[in-house]
């Protein structure tokens, strides 16, 4: 068992996504790094998808009761065990009465908490993972609150490892979002498009104090609609990543809580930058470039890739 | 119908561009006939008032090989094959007051009074075109004309679940506590989803409501 004795703000159990019921409006609702999670589970000794932490903010602290293996991933953070440092990205051994704090977050947003063990929680549709709006899904379909006891039904022995420092991708903004065009991007001025997500030419967003898990607000130029067309559209699906337009002209960047949107879609955030937008923080730069789908499509498959060899990048510690 | 590509994993089939009664139906007849075929490479598949989002798995197919497949069984897809018998909903709901907070911008904006608003809107069943947003919202057509709002320009953060909205030419109910960029003018108490218990959505797309003023 392990006992949340600082929660963060917030922290939730995650996995890699809810699936198959999107017809009736079931989001996704996945870890938002992904590759994060991938290379905590080999971490951890899990080939498999299974439930981790995702926290954000400093001071997040929990108590073991029982030994196991423990890693860190996501967002680069400076984090004690029982008053010594341990290193993200790289796996540890906790012992009974071992205190996990994390000081401070150096670089990114969310970070990865997971354990050598299989957490004691019940797949609703199919996952594990925190629908929050809706109440359903991970520990009690909510945030963790102080006091909160996670059981496990086994743990299990695993070597400890480490993630090569070159293969930690960079979470620093400026965060450059390389997007293809979405189904409405015919509806913004040339002048506009350009502005926005052109090369050469794009001016800079900064996101938005109103920015949560279902949704990156953006503060900036507001996009500029053509004459006499629709301020919004007839409701249809969306996927993540998915910019959308409002009628006031300011960029939302969709992540995975939502299957339909009414507003305008003008581009989508590339497969594989959609990482990134897990450690987008208010306040934080950002500029869009657009490429054609193949070009998207190669650098998804290089991405891949990555994800796939990450067993045999990470390195076993003596 | 017509196919283009959204984004890496996505196709949009298209079969449209209004809403109407007839172009739904090939979305449903399509999203059924889809789903029906149970292939591991779609990982979803969601239907609305003109298209279905199909989302696919690169790691088992390519947008080229389905969409040639999807082109292929298009008029398979389209003819009459077994389809679920669409169901009749009553929604209870209490209008205005504080349940429906964008009673008086309703009000303004059509000239009609509340009763007027509440007769119109009680006065049809509606056809559930999509099911989605948030789980179970569904979203509902076609709205009278005279009851025609604009959407809110800056979405409202969050609006209680039960809320009772209104759009341009639809209606919908938001089952959960959520935010929310239509002008709401009431709210019901019944519950239109359920993670545990299947089906999920008390609400599925070709299904009818109507609602009944509490």
């Amino acid at each position: 068992m392990i006992e949340i004795i600082n929660p963060g703000w917030p922290s939730l159990i995650v996995d890699g996504g809810r699936f198959g019921e999107a017809a009736v409006g079931v989001p996704p609702s996945s870890a938002l790094d992904r590759y994060a999670c991938r290379a905590l589970q080999w971490l951890i000794g899990h080939a498999a998808d299974t439930p981790v932490l995702e926290v954000i903010g400093t001071n997040f602290a929990l108590r073991f009761h029982h030994a196991m293996t423990c890693a860190i991933t996501g967002a680069r953070v400076k984090a004690t065990l029982d008053d010594q440092p341990v290193r993200p990205w790289m796996s540890f051994q906790a012992d009974p009465g071992s205190l996990l704090r994390i000081q401070e977050v150096v670089e990114g947003l969310r970070y990865y908490i997971g354990f050598s063990g299989t957490m004691d929680l019940e797949r609703v549709m199919n996952s594990f993972t925190t629908n929050l709006e809706c109440g359903f899904g991970g520990y009690q379909g909510r945030i963790l609150k102080a006091g909160d006891r996670l059981a496990f039904t086994e743990i299990c022995e695993v070597e400890r490892s480490a993630v090569p420092e070159s293969a930690i991708p960079p979470m620093r903004p400026p965060h450059r979002l390389r997007v293809v065009a979405g189904p409405e991007i015919s509806f913004f001025t040339d002048e506009s498009r350009n502005r926005f997500m052109d090369r050469d030419m794009s001016v800079i967003y900064d996101v938005s104090a109103q920015t949560n898990r279902t949704g990156i607000r953006l503060e900036g130029e507001p996009l500029c609609f053509r004459e006499g067309v629709e301020r919004s559209i007839i409701s249809e699906g969306i996927l993540p990543g998915t910019v959308q337009i409002p009628g006031d002209g300011r960029p939302i960047i969709m992540l995975y809580e939502r299957t339909i949107g009414g507003y305008a879609r003008i581009a989508l955030v590339v497969k594989s930058d959609h990482d990134r937008l897990a450690h987008m923080k208010p306040g934080d730069p950002v500029l869009f470039e657009l490429i054609g789908i193949k070009e998207a499509s190669q650098l998804w498959e290089a991405t891949s890739r990555s994800m796939d060899s990450l067993d045999t990048s990470i390195r076993h510690i003596k | 119908m017509n196919l283009s590509r959204y984004g890496e994993d996505g196709i949009r089939v298209l079969f449209g561009d209004v809403i109407d009664l007839n172009v739904h139906e090939k979305v449903r007849r399509f999203f059924y006939f889809l789903k029906s075929l149970q292939r591991p490479d779609i990982v979803d598949i969601i239907p609305s008032f003109r298209s279905c989002l199909v989302r696919f798995d690169l790691r088992q197919t390519t947008y080229e090989q389905l969409s040639s497949l999807i082109l292929e069984a298009q008029q398979q897809a389209l003819s009459v094959h077994a389809l679920p018998a669409p169901a009749t909903h009553e929604i209870p709901v209490h209008y205005g007051g504080e349940y429906g907070p964008d009673m008086a911008f309703v009000r303004s904006h059509t000239g009609l009074t509340d009763n007027e608003i509440i007769d119109i809107h009680t006065g049809v069943a509606y056809t559930v075109y999509a099911v989605g947003f948030v789980p179970g919202f569904p979203y509902l057509g076609t709205l009278d004309k005279r009851l025609e709002v604009p959407r809110l320009e800056t979405p409202r953060v969050r609006i209680s679940g039960g809320s009772v909205g209104i759009a341009q030419r639809q209606t919908g109910v938001y089952p959960f506590p959520s935010p929310a960029g239509w002008r709401i003018i009431g709210r019901t108490e019944v519950r239109l989803f359920n993670p545990q218990e299947k089906p999920h959505s008390l609400l599925q797309i070709g299904d009818k409501v109507k609602f009944i003023n509490l």
